[in-house]
């Protein structure tokens, strides 16, 4: 496809998608140009470069970067590619470090990305080089947090109106101590799977009691976790909503119940429980009674690539994703609590997680449909509810009638038609932030 | 010929992996779980990029994120929900063959071993899928009922990024 056609690969009055989308190399690119160029990606937490000098190494799209934390204190996202040849002048997974050495020839450069030190300067180059022009290619960077996003896009809007109304929901499970949030990880792992049918997933509760009934029966046998059926699903309250770009599911939590989903079992419940009574002081002086008391985040993704949270779909060509796994716990919570959720969140997500691994045949073989001649001509249907999601008069965002909806899903692919089809940040729409953010947590925590 | 303690723990211990890889492979898996204690921790760190000077911390601890940190009720799920007929990650099965070697033994206090193994683990998938997994084992042994049991195991993976789409088989 040019650049100047149009995508419309989502009817959004039949839900039928254009399966192309999950395999073609020529779209895959563009997506890399227009989504992972453009939009605020989630490229890592403040606490894993805590200290001076910390870095971490990561990924914007399929582009490597040094997440650095330089000797002022500030935060950096560069571009890992030296600015002669184009090698890597970081190779670990983190470290700390003042300067990184490229390996070819030596051109060094500050963990604030300047150019320092390049051999032969008069003797090779004659003082003829042009240092200044030639530090580490830098991307914006911004907090929601502690949890760091980046941006190749200079007209790029701030992150707090990328996040908009979706940080209504996100602040429930990432912004609720005032001491902040650690994160552990990634594990990593290379899925034969497109990038965005992990990210899709995420609203797809419907898969739920099918895909992972086999988990989810021992662990109602094992420890005690609530029994899963579709009867649960469908009469569930809780809710399905699309905020800004953003994919939310929430729970409408009745009042005193613990506020996660891993980890939670017969025996850790009073674990959960005694933290969420010896917390909801603060947590209502920070979010306000009605979010403390009421709103549960549950699975969602932020656009274009987070993954449950603080979870990344790296893309690795149409047919591929890497898997980048983390889990964040709150600072100020007991050593019993954290192993628990830590346990909990890697038991059953992650690459040997007990729900997880059942996940990714399913959507390789999505993406493997949308390549043979006869499949790719048949088009996905996201028909589910449709017509049946609008405005709410408590909650921020467009809100599906029922839990169980594919609602979320159409406007995540037509939020990717939107970013597909613009021609600069100017043509993509931000709504507005309506929401009351009760209480004193603001985007930087 | 006289034979060593030592020899004597390495000639009792290679026909218990021979063992335990024919049960994996064969898919006996709930007498592959007899052979762990009560009390036993199957643990898989992460293995991370780090500068030689800093080898201490390539394998992350206990406490950090990881592959796998089970307990003996953790690992009898993953073996129950094979037979919940809706295991989908392992059903159809995977095809696997454990190839265990290197075995380096030696006695610690109150009667356990330690015994270290390298492995070579082959896994096929559906159609085309397929994988080979190279590592290591670091077993801690203890007699029960005059049968050796894993009390603990620690499994270090050679790969930083997984190659495979996910990790359903035992190691």
């Amino acid at each position: 496809m040019d650049a100047t056609q149009k995508y419309s690969v989502i009817d959004p009055t039949t839900g039928k998608i254009d399966r192309r989308i999950f395999s073609d190399q020529a779209i895959y690119d563009q997506e890399m140009e227009r989504i992972f160029g453009r939009a605020w990606l989630m490229i890592g937490h403040e606490s894993l470069v805590p200290e001076v000098n910390d870095f971490f190494h990561t990924y914007m799209g399929e582009d490597p970067v040094i997440l650095t934390r330089d000797r002022q204190g500030e935060l950096h996202a560069l571009l890992n590619m030296c600015r002669h040849r184009g090698n890597r002048v970081v190779r670990c997974d983190d470290g700390n470090a003042t300067r990184f050495m490229c390996t070819y020839h030596g051109w060094s450069y500050g963990n604030d990305g300047k150019l320092e030190h390049v051999p032969g300067t008069s003797e090779a180059y004659y003082d003829a080089l042009d240092k200044p022009s030639l530090g580490l290619v830098q991307a914006r960077v911004e907090t929601y947090a502690g949890i760091v996003f980046a941006t190749w896009a200079e007209d790029a809007p701030s992150l707090e109106a990328f996040l908009g109304d979706a940080r209504w929901y996100l602040d429930t499970v990432f912004n609720r101590r005032d001491g902040g949030m650690q994160a552990l990880g990634p594990m990593k792992w290379l899925e034969p799977v497109n990038w965005k049918t992990m990210v899709d997933n995420c609203s797809d509760n419907y898969h739920v009691p099918t895909t992972h009934l086999s988990s989810a029966r021992v662990q109602t046998r094992y420890l005690g976790r609530p029994p899963l059926s579709h009867k649960d699903q469908f009469e569930s309250p809780n809710k399905h909503v699309f905020v800004n770009g953003h994919s939310i599911t929430f729970r409408e939590a009745p009042d005193n119940t613990p506020r996660y989903v891993h980890g939670i079992s017969k025996d850790t419940f009073p674990l959960f429980l005694a933290y969420h009574e010896a917390t909801l002081p603060e947590v209502e002086r920070r979010l306000g009674a009605f979010r403390a008391r009421h709103v549960q985040l549950g699975n969602h993704s932020i656009f274009p690539n987070g993954v449950l949270g603080f979870r990344l779909a790296l893309p690795r060509g149409p047919l591929q994703t890497e898997f980048w796994h983390f889990v964040l716990l709150e600072k100020g919570a007991p050593e019993a609590l954290k192993r628990a959720i830590r346990i909990g969140s890697q038991a059953n997500n992650g690459a040997a997680g007990l729900f997880e691994q059942d996940d990714v045949d399913n959507w390789r073989q999505v993406t493997a449909a949308s390549k043979s001649r006869l499949g790719r001509r048949i088009s996905q249907d996201l028909s589910m509810g449709l017509g049946h999601a609008g405005p709410h008069p408590e909650y921020p965002g467009v809100v599906s009638e029922r839990y169980i909806s594919e609602n979320n899903q159409r406007l995540f692919y037509q939020r990717w038609e939107e970013f597909m089809n613009a021609e600069s940040w100017a043509e993509i729409p931000i709504a507005p932030i309506t929401a009351r953010f009760e209480g004193t947590a603001t985007i930087r925590g | 010929m006289n034979v060593t303690a030592r020899q004597a723990l390495w000639l009792e211990l290679m026909p218990f992996y021979i063992h335990e890889a024919w049960l994996l492979d064969e898919r006996r898996f709930k007498e592959w779980l007899d052979l762990f204690t009560d009390d036993v921790l199957y643990f898989m760190p992460r293995r991370k990029n780090v500068l030689r000077r800093e080898a201490h911390r390539e394998v992350t601890p206990l406490g950090d994120l990881s592959l796998i940190e089970d307990d003996r009720r953790y690992l009898e799920m993953r073996v129950a929900r094979l037979d919940t007929g809706m295991a989908w990650g392992e059903d159809p099965p995977s095809r696997t063959r454990h190839l265990i070697g290197n075995l380096v033994a030696e006695p610690l206090s109150k009667g356990e071993v330690k015994a270290k193994t390298a492995f070579l683990v082959y896994r096929s998938h559906l159609e085309t899928d397929h994988q080979l997994l190279a590592g290591s084992r670091e077993d801690v042994l203890r007699r029960v009922n005059g049968a050796w049991k894993i009390a603990k195991r620690t499994i270090l993976l050679d790969a930083n990024v997984l190659l495979d789409k996910n990790l359903s088989i035992f190691l």
